[in-house]
């Protein structure tokens, strides 16, 4: 699979990645908002995984230009605490699944799994 | 003085003006050799940074097959600047992951002996540099650390008992929050959320105690404690919430009213339009939020009552907000275009209908 992860934390960012890569899967890591939906736009991806806060667009509008774009992707969003309203929000704009941080890495590639054999 | 500048020689005035010069270029040197110096010191804080982020990716992603001891990096631990990156990293990476990750996590800072650093802050005499090594024993849930930890927090430093107030309460729980029993000084918003985020259960005999802090006489104690009642809807506390309408702090009162709300029951509505006159301004918003929080019709008659009698503007305001709430909008809209309506009114509801669209 071809894994989009928006993520302005750099150990986060790393760390899923090299998870994802040991799965097997390719990944296309993005720092900020704009660049993701960017990447969304020009490539053939499979899933995105975001983060909420992010420089330039959030992971609100990540969804939003996801639906915009008319493409059927599957989407985990990463929320802090407290984020439980915009959480709500994604979900209304088609979010397939969110986890909280602190979160477990090998629980979010089992959630990978559980997405890709839909 | 004219017979001054009538000595200096043309030889003398060449000198000067290269001395001058001479100390320009030294002092332009000075800022580009400090400058470089600090760029330096940048450059190498981030590839350390990196460094510390690159080990704690191939623990978490690979486990135990690296867990083993890396000599090299050891050797680089002997340095305090980049042993303080590392830590820094590690107490980081506890608040971003869970499960096995955070276990990895654990496992790097028992391996390269990371607590022995920490212990060193936590002796040393500056505030900050204590506090830091309370929170990476905490973190790393060090449980040795716990009775010096403890004996911190009558520290005279507020970021030392504040960091030692946290540290007791991830070790302990709501165990931990015994220190609210004697707390003269005031407990921040910002620690008392840290705090409530730390309690995740609360022990079968935890009533005395509770009971106890909501007559304290330090009212951040009380404030805390409404939350905590908030956290974990205590609802035998009900009672004891609204006798803190008659506290002498309007925080106080507040807190009450938003801890009533969190416990509503049939009663609630009727008890806060009973209490509503006695209050001050503060807490007669608070109520009026809570209605329209609550969107209870039967409070619709004494919302009319206050948009068209109180004397307070804001509560005009707060009243109105509720009936839109309540979906009054024909009442409002009809009030809006009457002529024989004060015009005072009509402007209060047109702002509260503007600012919901």
């Amino acid at each position: 699979m071809l894994i989009l992860i928006a993520e302005d934390d750099e150990l986060i960012l790393r760390t899923v990645e090299h998870k994802l890569l040991k799965e097997g899967h390719q990944t296309i890591l993005t720092r900020n908002g704009r660049e993701a939906i960017e990447k969304i736009k020009e490539l053939d991806i499979d899933l995105v995984i975001t983060d909420i806060m992010m420089p330039f667009a959030s992971g609100i509008e990540i969804l939003s230009a996801i639906r915009s774009f008319e493409k059927q992707l599957p989407v985990i969003v990463l929320s802090s605490m407290g984020q439980e309203e915009v959480v709500a929000d994604a979900f209304d704009l088609g979010a397939s699944d969110f986890m909280v941080k602190p979160f477990s890495p090998n629980e979010l590639i089992l959630r990978i799994k559980r997405l890709a054999g839909k | 003085m004219n017979s001054i500048f009538h000595r200096v020689t043309i030889h003398e005035l060449i000198i000067a003006i290269v001395v001058v010069l001479s100390l320009v270029v030294l002092l332009i040197m000075m800022v580009l050799l400090y400058s470089f110096y600090k760029y330096k010191v940048l450059h190498q804080r981030q590839i350390w940074l990196q460094e510390s982020e690159q080990k704690v990716t191939q623990a978490i992603v690979s486990g135990e097959e690296v867990g083993s001891v890396d000599e090299k990096f050891i050797m680089k631990l002997r340095n305090p600047s980049f042993r303080n990156i590392f830590l820094s990293v590690l107490v980081a990476s506890d608040q971003k992951f869970s499960g096995g990750a955070r276990n990895e996590v654990n496992n790097l800072f028992k391996t390269y002996k990371m607590e022995d650093a920490a212990w060193q802050k936590i002796r040393q005499k500056k505030a900050y540099v204590v506090a830091g090594g309370i929170l990476e024993l905490a973190v790393m849930r060090v449980e040795s650390a716990l009775p010096y930890i403890s004996s911190l927090l009558e520290h005279p430093k507020r970021q030392v008992y504040q960091e030692a107030q946290y540290a007791v309460v991830s070790f302990k729980g709501f165990d931990g929050l015994d220190f609210l029993n004697t707390l003269v000084a005031p407990l921040s918003d910002w620690q008392q959320l840290r705090l409530l985020r730390s309690i995740g259960k609360l022990p079968v005999a935890h009533e005395e105690w509770v009971k106890n802090w909501l007559s304290s006489s330090n009212q951040t104690v009380i404030i805390f404690t409404l939350r905590l009642i908030r956290k974990f809807q205590l609802l035998p506390f009900y009672a004891d919430a609204i006798n803190l309408f008659d506290h002498r702090s309007v925080t106080v009162k507040v807190q009450a009213i938003r801890t009533i709300i969190a416990l509503e029951n049939v009663e609630t509505i009727n008890q806060l339009i009973a209490v509503f006159f006695k209050q001050p301004i503060e807490a007669q918003i608070e109520i009026l939020r809570a209605l329209k929080k609550s969107r209870s019709p039967q409070s619709t008659p004494f919302l009319q009552q206050q948009l068209w009698h109180h004397p307070a503007i804001s509560i005009k305001i707060a009243a109105t907000e509720a009936l839109i709430a309540l979906k009054q909008h024909d009442y409002l809209q009809r009030i809006a275009t009457d002529e024989t309506v004060p015009e005072e009114i009509k402007q209060v509801i047109k702002h509260a209908l503007q600012e919901k669209t």
